[in-house]
């Protein structure tokens, strides 16, 4: 049987990067399938990073036309593929805020037969960004996301970050997010994702203040493959 | 306020809002989305109004309405929306409205691409729409520049009533990068005495008429003439440019936008050659820096100038006009999208010299 995530979140949350290192992760375990449902932003999709995918052995599934500089909002018949007996891991990339969301709550039928411990369904923040920055606004967003992507979420990830400028203190700060996010709503937090050296920094930074492991979660390393530096940009155009 | 990673649409958007925008009138095109899909969340939130008009006609229309009412009003789009609401721009100039346009070139012509472009700057700077009118024209190179730009931007607008365009690439616009956005908090709203607020019989204030038609000669004549001798105030006072070690270089780039930010990072590359190279870069492309332009390429030490450009040879001819023939004025320039990078800018600089 195989195990489902599902990576929501706001748009520019940093569900693409984490998808990305999770495919890439699972992959060496396994086999592993990322399927990359953004059928709002023709920009910034994993399936710009099919290289880094298909060195790692991961198997890619995109919108028909993605990366050809065409936005045809539609979703491959072979997501049907997922839900089809197997081994290994899945990873649903979904498009960012409820607007995104929307694309993935057509597959209820085929998630409602996935046992729950299979099922991981993962809600990613950064409060550096400008839409979910706040409790009230993130608990706002995730109730918008649950009812279109008709899908409970089952953790919250911290990806608090600056995106070149990122430090521990961007990680503290989701830190303070998700507490109050999992106080109000119950949902456990999965994780806090950074670079190996953010991460370290915010190991003895949560030390230092006391902070509670369970609010912390795993401490998941992330390799940036997404973002894109000005100097990126200059050498890959949009 | 703590900074916060966003992208370059999204920061314009806000950067709006905090600058008073309270009205956005929009249509679709991609690489601009972005900016009408903030508007549309945060505006009511401060009790402003965003709308999606049917066309880009219909928006650049309700600019004309809001703006000719007294509100900050902006739209924003890509080239060839843009293209569209050329005559809404004119007739605004006409009317003598402020507003703010936001075009975050794409490539052209035609429905061209989705990748970043500097192929509007004729549109924006030379005309767009018919007749004698101008518009100031600002060209932000990061996302930290466009946001301090807004504020300045519906300000300028306000006070000359005219339109004002911020002319950005797709690159500005999709990119994300840290930005800091400063909250105005001192911002006094200019009066607008000459708005269409509602007339009432007999009461104090006359009747407000914003019109671009005149079918009188004279009465044509006389709104050129009057928007004309504003333009002259505009070109005295409002003239932006950057000049980066420009001072005995030996090669001047000029470039604008993003692709000056690509020119310094090429005279970088050139300084460790032992080349000294400076920047010469307009961030008013209307009213041009012509002066400042001209003063940094007539320097005895300056052999050439190289302008740099996402287009096939626009900017340039400005730039040759403000040399005025002192020094030669070569052209690099890839339309089509395709940003050169520091390399090929240093390369051509060393060719140049070899020459």
């Amino acid at each position: 049987m195989r195990d489902y995530y599902v990576l929501l979140g706001g748009f520019g949350s940093g569900k693409s990067e984490l998808a990305l290192n999770m495919a890439v992760n699972q992959a060496r375990e396994g086999q592993c399938m990322l399927i990359d449902l953004d059928v709002v932003n023709p920009y910034f999709r994993t399936s710009e990073r099919q290289d880094v995918l298909d060195k790692a052995g991961v198997e890619l599934i995109s919108p028909p036309y993605s990366m050809k500089k065409i936005e045809i909002m539609s979703l491959s018949p072979r997501v049907y593929a997922a839900f089809a007996p197997g081994e290994g891991t899945v990873i649903f990339d979904v498009g960012g805020d409820h607007i995104g969301a929307v694309a993935i709550g057509q597959y209820n039928p085929n998630f409602n037969q996935i046992p729950p411990e299979k099922l991981h369904v993962l809600f990613v923040l950064n409060p550096r960004r400008p839409v979910a920055a706040d409790p009230e606004s993130a608990w706002a967003l995730l109730e918008k996301v649950k009812g279109v992507s008709r899908l409970q979420v089952t953790g919250l990830v911290n990806n608090g970050n600056l995106g070149e400028e990122t430090q521990a203190q961007h990680l503290l700060e989701g830190y303070e997010l998700v507490k109050t996010l999992s106080e109000r709503t119950g949902i456990p937090v999965w994780g806090s994702c950074g670079t190996q050296t953010v991460l370290k920094e915010f190991k003895s930074l949560a030390k230092e203040k006391g902070l509670e492991e369970k609010y912390i979660g795993r401490m998941y390393p992330i390799e940036i493959l997404m973002h894109r530096s000005w100097e990126k940009f200059l050498k890959e155009g949009l | 306020m703590a900074k916060k990673l966003m992208k370059g649409c999204e920061a314009i958007a806000e950067a709006a809002i905090q600058a008073g925008c309270r009205y956005f009138f929009g249509y679709p095109i991609t690489p601009q989305n972005d900016i009408p899909e903030y508007m549309s969340l945060r505006l009511p939130q401060v009790g402003g109004c965003f709308l999606q008009a049917e066309s880009e006609l219909a928006a650049i229309n309700m600019v004309y309405g809001a703006g000719g009412a007294g509100a900050r009003v902006m739209t924003s789009s890509s080239s060839p929306g843009i293209s569209l609401k050329q005559e809404g721009i004119s007739t605004i100039a006409a009317a003598e409205i402020p507003c703010v346009i936001v075009n975050m070139m794409r490539g052209g012509p035609g429905l061209g691409n989705i990748q970043a472009s500097q192929g509007d700057y004729f549109q924006a700077v030379k005309g767009g729409g018919h007749g004698d009118y101008r518009l100031i024209v600002y060209a932000p190179a990061s996302i930290q520049e466009t946001v301090d730009m807004m504020q300045k931007a519906f300000d300028v607008a306000d006070e000359y009533r005219t339109p004002v365009m911020i002319l950005a690439d797709g690159l500005i616009g999709q990119m994300m990068e840290p930005v800091e956005l400063k909250t105005n908090t001192d911002y006094v709203p200019l009066a607008k005495p000459w708005a269409a607020t509602g007339y009432k019989p007999g009461g104090e204030k006359p009747r407000a008429v914003l019109n671009s038609l005149y079918i009188e000669t004279e009465d044509l004549d006389e709104l050129v003439d009057r928007l004309f001798a504003r333009y002259a105030v505009i070109e005295q006072n409002e003239k932006m440019v950057e000049c980066y070690n420009t001072e005995g270089a030996e090669y001047i780039l000029c470039a604008y936008g993003t692709v000056a930010r690509v020119c310094k990072a090429a005279i970088r590359i050139l300084e460790e050659q032992g080349v000294k190279a400076g920047l010469v870069r307009p961030i008013t492309l209307w009213p041009f820096p012509s002066e400042a332009v001209h003063e940094a390429v007539a320097q005895a030490s300056v052999k050439e100038a190289l302008t740099v450009e996402v287009s096939a040879g626009q900017l340039v001819e400005d730039i040759r006009l403000a040399v005025n023939g002192v020094k030669p004025v070569q052209f690099m320039g890839k339309a089509g999208s395709r940003i050169p990078s520091a390399e090929e800018i240093a390369a051509r600089i060393l060719e140049m010299r070899r020459a």
